[in-house]
């Protein structure tokens, strides 16, 4: 187990290398002048500065070097100070959010986190559960009922179900209001006695004991985290029904019941383990497109949250920023797919004793 | 039906009566298990011979009651064991007669073991459900049970994952399973099938010797008729579903009185045969069962049809005392020599 797992930590570099040239490649192809907004702030009008700017940081050099200077930064002679470098947290100026993209990321990501967190409740509980309970009752009205509901989660795309919903129960309804909170739980948010210890506003809220600004936060969450999970609601449920419908055509099942063991702990103890090895290597991949995910739903919804944020940046072209959320999500879905190595060990033993 | 071969109710341990399990297929409906009567007495070995396909496998689940309803449907009959009617029971009462009274091995001890659970693990869970044992008592009767049925180092093997386990091993620690509460009938549905040749001739001794050891009645289930030899005291040969001959293993052996036996022994290769000679096998494919013919299902590859075959199914009758065939030509049939 020890050797398995330190063999998947030192995959981890490697792949974080490989994720880093990626992106570094894709920055290619900006020009040396917009490539500056790694550096600095504004970019310069005038072509004699901006020559000097190109210069000092060398964005004229051969690629390796631009690489390893993207990388840790490069020092300014006269001050002294290293600017920019990744490895550092500094990853250029974002011209959409007037800020650092550092800054952007840190200010907004919380937001993010706190919908992706509530929207993986529901997908994998709902998703697991519907899926069993469709497996256990194969082709009775129950399963049909959630083969239906996968189907229709499957093929709708979050931004026409996201507007729908926004459409129903805000414009018609007025249950669920877009945005993030309410001004005046905003209000009390940036006054002094709110302590922000997370700055999830769900969880800080119930810190705080304020349970006004929990609901009034999780009234504003509900629609982003429905439009969210249900994509992944739908594909956690049919890779856990077929994967479930296939477990228990095994003929270990067939030994576990020959031993007189009651349905439910042949289907808890005996199916679902081996049923939801395909559901474990989905989870990883699911957390990753959830927080994909969130540049459409973060739109819709007008939720200040990082994919927003990136979505603005596309929009405007500015790619420093765009590349920087790619960047965060390249890094995730490496460390989801460490974190489901794993659990696939702890799970299964023939992975574990190999 | 045979009435005249069913003595009393009472008198057996298991008494089979006209069991019939239908399955629900797209393009009809198919009797895997036709009308099967049989008994079995403590401590009895029971040899159940035939082709895939024949009903053998899933007669034994119908009498455990774990056929996948639906598209199976067990749709008339009785299973008497100890006097209860096993079909009747409730779902928790036949749960309770399961692993307990009346056990099973399966064929293939690769996918018979979950891979995620220990042996041990696997076998505690009977004996914690219907030994009443906690889990240090279950761990000490695991060890035990396995050091029975032959596997070395049992109390190191015990905390073991099936994939740690070789073929023949596992199957060894499948019979510890199944013997692990006493049962008073061990099911064995093809245990040997899966596995090399010399394995299997151990297995079949291990499950003798436990039989003359524990006194259980044993049904053993196999397409090999050589397998049941050293091992049954009475054979049932299905074909379609049907239990076509049944007697005692020498009778059976010596004047088989089914065409369809008398193909099973024929192909089967014998010591001091003249090499050279191509062995034998039964023309034609075994019957499919959605279009079975009207009268005896063997007709379309028996040598011995007549006109009526075609026709009117045979119901079993004694040739000789307690040797039974369902054939027109019963009385012409002999063993090829």
């Amino acid at each position: 187990m020890v050797n398995y797992i330190i063999r998947r930590l030192l995959m981890v570099p490697l792949l974080l290398f490989g994720v880093t040239v990626l992106i570094f490649l894709m920055l290619q192809f900006l020009s040396p002048v917009e490539r500056s907004a790694l550096y600095v702030r504004d970019i310069p009008k005038n072509e004699r500065v901006l020559e000097g700017v190109i210069r000092k940081y060398g964005l004229d050099k051969p690629m390796y070097v631009q690489y390893w200077n993207w990388l840790v930064g490069i020092k300014d002679q006269s001050t002294g100070k290293i600017e920019g470098g990744i490895l550092r947290g500094d990853f250029g100026y974002s011209r959409t959010a007037s800020q650092p993209v550092v800054d952007m990321i840190k200010h907004r990501f919380p937001a993010t986190i706190e919908l992706a967190l509530l929207a993986v409740v529901p997908v994998l509980f709902g998703g697991v559960f519907l899926g069993v309970l469709g497996a256990v009752n194969h082709n009775k009205f129950i399963d049909h009922f959630v083969r239906i509901f996968a189907i229709v989660g499957w093929s709708f795309p979050d931004f026409v179900f996201g507007l729908l919903l926004l459409m129903i129960f805000y414009a018609t309804l007025g249950w669920f209001p877009p945005g993030r909170v309410s001004d005046w739980a905003n209000q009390v948010i940036q006054s002094g006695q709110f302590h922000s210890y997370t700055h999830m506003i769900t969880l800080d809220a119930l810190l705080n004991l304020r349970f006004d600004i929990f609901w009034d936060a999780l009234r504003h969450l509900i629609l982003p985290v429905i439009t969210l999970a249900y994509l992944w609601w739908a594909l956690t449920l049919r890779v856990t029904r077929s994967s479930m419908l296939e477990t228990l055509r095994q003929d270990y099942i067939t030994t576990a019941r020959s031993k007189g063991l009651a349905e439910k702990v042949v289907i808890m103890r005996h199916a679902l383990p081996n049923g939801l090895m395909p559901v474990v290597t989905l989870a990883g991949g699911t957390i990753v497109g959830l927080l994909s995910g969130v540049v459409i739903v973060e739109t819709v919804y007008n939720y200040p949250g990082v994919g927003s944020a990136a979505a603005n940046a596309a929009v405007s072209l500015d790619v420093i920023t765009v590349l920087a959320f790619v960047l965060l999500n390249g890094f995730i879905l490496v460390m989801m797919n460490l974190l489901v190595d794993i659990l696939y060990a702890y799970i299964d033993p023939r992975v574990r004793l190999d | 039906m045979e009435d005249s071969k069913v003595v009393s109710t009472s008198e057996h341990l298991l008494e089979v009566k006209d069991l019939t399990t239908r399955f629900d297929i797209e393009g009809g409906q198919v009797y895997a298990v036709n009308g099967v009567s049989y008994t079995l007495d403590e401590g009895e070995a029971l040899g159940v011979v035939g082709e895939s396909g024949c009903g053998k496998s899933v007669h034994a689940l119908s009498i455990m009651r774990l056929i996948p309803i639906p598209p199976g449907r067990i749709e008339k009959g009785e299973v008497s064991f100890k006097g209860r009617d096993l079909l009747k029971l409730s779902d928790d009462e036949m749960r309770q007669i399961r692993g307990k009274d009346i056990s099973m091995i399966f064929q293939d001890p690769m996918t018979s073991w979950n891979p995620v659970l220990t042996i041990g693990f696997q076998i505690m869970e009977a004996l914690q459900l219907h030994m009443g044992m906690d889990k240090v008592a279950a761990h000490a009767r695991a060890i035990e049970l396995l050091e029975l049925v032959g596997v070395p180092e049992p109390s190191l093997r015990v905390d073991d994952y099936p994939h740690q386990f070789s073929g023949g091993m596992r199957q060894r620690a499948m019979i510890a399973l199944a013997l692990a509460c006493n049962p008073s009938v061990l099911i064995a549905d093809e245990p040997t099938t899966a596995l090399d040749v010399t394995i299997q001739a151990q297995i079949v001794d291990l499950v003798k010797r436990l039989q003359q050891k524990l006194g259980m009645a044993v049904i053993w289930i196999t397409h090999d008729l050589g397998v049941v030899a050293g091992l049954a005291d009475r054979v049932n040969v299905m074909y379609a579903g049907r239990i076509v001959e049944t007697g005692p293993i020498t009778e059976i052996y010596k004047n088989p009185r089914h065409p369809y036996t008398v193909g099973l022994l024929g192909s089967l290769p014998s010591i001091g045969e003249r090499t050279g000679e191509r062995l034998f096998s039964i023309p034609g494919e075994p019957p499919d069962l959605i279009g079975l013919p009207k009268g005896c299902a063997f007709a379309p590859r028996c040598n011995y049809r007549t006109e009526r075959c075609w026709n009117e199914t045979p119901e079993l009758e004694e040739v000789s005392p307690g040797h039974y065939a369902a054939c027109w030509e019963k009385d012409k049939v002999r063993k090829m020599q």
